[in-house]
């Protein structure tokens, strides 16, 4: 669950204030969830989600179900705690410490923070082999064939299960839920459990990086339109880029 | 005093600038605080980088030799960084933000119970730990966020800091190094498609970006023409990458890349704030689109207003007139 970058954000005396309503299922988990259901579509198998978060994440939660997960996890919080993306993963480590799963699928990094850490994390904690920034995923023999997009160009990285992946949205185009999909959701199954029923420090809890403040970022200033005639302004605008802008 | 370790990290058989804007910031940073900063190197050959790397002030080098790093695997590179890191024991352990490391960043971390602060575009030293600007929401706004902790890694964004030439004589370090097949957890089966000899996007001097409204051949003949005469990447937006007209390695944006360039010609792109986000930090940004209010023409110092076929012709003659 991520605020939506696109909805009117303000700050005040440094702080961030938002839209609370317009809160959205990250788009980076999005396409994980998607992309869990092809899996399963073509290999059988069950979809669940976990979401660590405040009660309003019980609505994102709803989504990955309407997309067609088959049940859900929700690690309940106040909203109120300065989690960071180390506490999320440590939590989500406890969580799944006693489970059994043979893919453990998560976004590449949280749209309004782009942090891309809690994949890697968790499966560190978990000792499991993982890869990040998948583009595609496949299973083939038992095993979790991801491409990966690199600095310049992808990789075919084979991974045994169990296995984490974070991915990216160039994977997928996540389905969006039909009415039939959505009525479907409802009746499925939602655990609720609390922080407090992992077996977890407090002080594993605690974040080690913080926001202090927010502030705008200083605005690119709109330089010079152009309109007219294309051959002129096309002509005009190369000799600034050589007189004045000085980058050719 | 503290340990400043900046990593090395190298492409094409080349050190990557970013890396060296990472040690000129942490050179800086480490004369000011009274710090000493150190450099590491994980590469199949990491010694022959060693005395660019002195160039830019680092006193001691730590090498990771072994052909298991000809390509990134996770796997081998943080067995390494940890071993170096036992080491060196550093304060502050920085990198350039790049794929590979952010592939990485949070295992190291979580391996090393550091704090982290992922793809900042500035960094510098509080009392007690770091605190570093952060792009947020789709980079429209900047947090200010801190890391407390006896380690603190940290990832900055390309072109957040200019080159710096500060010549030292570096004590060299080279850091056994072994892994069994057993070890690797997982398998590089193939690398499917480098780009190849085309221009490194986070280090272009100049990138000639490609939206939807380049809708066919004739229009990305144009846009190879320009990035041509101008010695620049091309780069594209998620339309064309994901419509396969483009390497998914050429976006910008959030997903995509985030680059600063001198110059950035944006052509048929729209100007998403999330294309915005990985672009918004060129020097000179110059927009081509046939709708006057696309929101490009909010980031862009230059805006050509009309059809980009009919405009990339006679721009593109002109700039070659220019250059002679
Ligand atoms: C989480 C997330 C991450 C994303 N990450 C990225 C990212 O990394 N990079 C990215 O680019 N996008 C990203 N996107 C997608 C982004 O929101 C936009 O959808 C995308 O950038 C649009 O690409 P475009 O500008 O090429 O296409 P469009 O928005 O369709 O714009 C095409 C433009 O071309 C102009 N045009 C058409 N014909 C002509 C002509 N003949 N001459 C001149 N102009 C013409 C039109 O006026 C229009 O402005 C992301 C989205 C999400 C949700
Ligand atoms: N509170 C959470 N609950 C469930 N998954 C999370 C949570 N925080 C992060 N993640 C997962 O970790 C990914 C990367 O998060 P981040 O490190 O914040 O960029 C997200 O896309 C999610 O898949």
């Amino acid at each position: 669950m991520v605020p939506d970058v696109n909805a009117p954000i303000q700050i005040k005396e440094g702080k961030l204030i938002q839209d609370a309503d317009r809160m959205i299922l990250n788009a980076y988990d999005a396409s994980a969830v998607e992309e869990a259901l092809v899996l399963k579509e073509k290999h059988g198998g069950e979809v669940e989600v976990v979401s660590v978060g405040a009660a309003k994440a019980s609505e994102t939660i709803r989504k990955a179900l309407a997309m067609g997960a088959d049940k859900a996890t929700h690690i309940t919080t106040s909203g109120d705690e300065l989690f960071d993306s180390g506490s999320y993963a440590r939590i989500l480590a406890a969580f799944f410490s006693d489970k059994e799963f043979d893919i453990l699928s998560l976004g590449k990094q949280s749209q309004d923070t782009d942090s891309g850490l809690t994949g890697s994390m968790v499966a560190e904690l978990l000792n499991l082999p993982y890869t990040t920034n998948a583009v595609g995923l496949e299973i083939e023999d038992g095993k979790l064939i991801v491409k990966r997009q690199g600095d310049t160009g992808q990789e075919m990285i084979e991974l045994p299960t169990p296995c984490a992946v974070t991915c990216s949205n160039d994977m997928n185009e996540p389905r969006i839920p039909n009415l039939k999909g959505i009525m479907a959701s409802k009746r499925k199954p939602v655990e609720q459990i609390e922080i407090d029923d992992l077996s977890m420090d407090d002080s594993a809890l605690e974040a080690n990086t913080q926001v202090v403040s927010y502030e705008e970022k200083p605005a690119r200033e709109a330089g010079k339109k152009f309109e007219g005639e294309a051959d002129e302004i096309a002509r005009e605008v190369a000799q600034l880029l050589d007189t004045e802008a000085n980058v050719l | 005093m503290s340990t400043l370790l900046t990593h090395i990290a190298i492409s094409d058989g080349k050190i990557k600038r970013s890396s060296l804007e990472v040690l000129s910031h942490c050179k800086q940073l480490a004369d000011q605080n009274g710090h000493t900063v150190e450099a590491v190197i994980v590469a199949p050959e990491a010694s022959s980088f060693t005395d660019e790397v002195q160039k830019y002030g680092a006193s001691k080098v730590y090498t990771v030799e072994d052909p298991i790093f000809k390509n990134h695997m996770n796997t081998p590179v943080l067995k390494a960084l940890a071993k170096v890191m036992e080491q060196a024991n550093p304060y502050v352990f920085a990198f350039a933000s790049t794929e590979g490391t952010k592939d990485i960043m949070g295992a190291l971390a979580a391996n090393q119970q550091a704090a982290v602060l992922p793809d900042v575009s500035a960094f510098k030293f509080t009392d007690d730990g770091i605190q570093a600007k952060r792009p947020v929401m789709a980079a429209k706004i900047m947090a200010n966020t801190e890391a407390k902790g006896d380690t603190i890694l940290v990832s900055v964004r390309s072109g957040s800091y200019d080159l710096n030439e500060s010549p030292t004589e570096a004590e060299v370090v080279n850091i056994d190094f072994s892994m069994d097949e057993g070890e690797l957890k997982a398998t590089l089966r193939e690398i499917i498609s480098a780009s190849g000899d085309t221009i490194d996007l986070n280090e272009a001097e100049a990138i000639v970006a490609a939206g939807r409204g380049v809708k066919d051949e004739e229009g990305q003949k144009l846009i190879s023409e320009l990035a041509e005469i101008l010695n620049a990447g091309i780069g594209a937006s998620r339309a064309l990458t994901e419509a396969g007209v483009y390497d998914p390695s050429l976006q910008i944006g959030q997903t995509g890349k985030v680059v600063s360039p001198q110059l950035y010609i944006a052509v048929g792109i729209s100007g998403a704030i999330q294309h915005v986000a990985g672009m918004a930090n060129s020097k000179v940004i110059v927009a081509v689109n046939k709708d006057a209010d696309a929101p490009i023409f909010d980031v862009a110092d230059y805006g050509i207003v009309g059809d980009l076929y009919k405009v990339l012709p006679p721009f593109i003659e002109e700039i070659k007139k220019i250059k002679g």
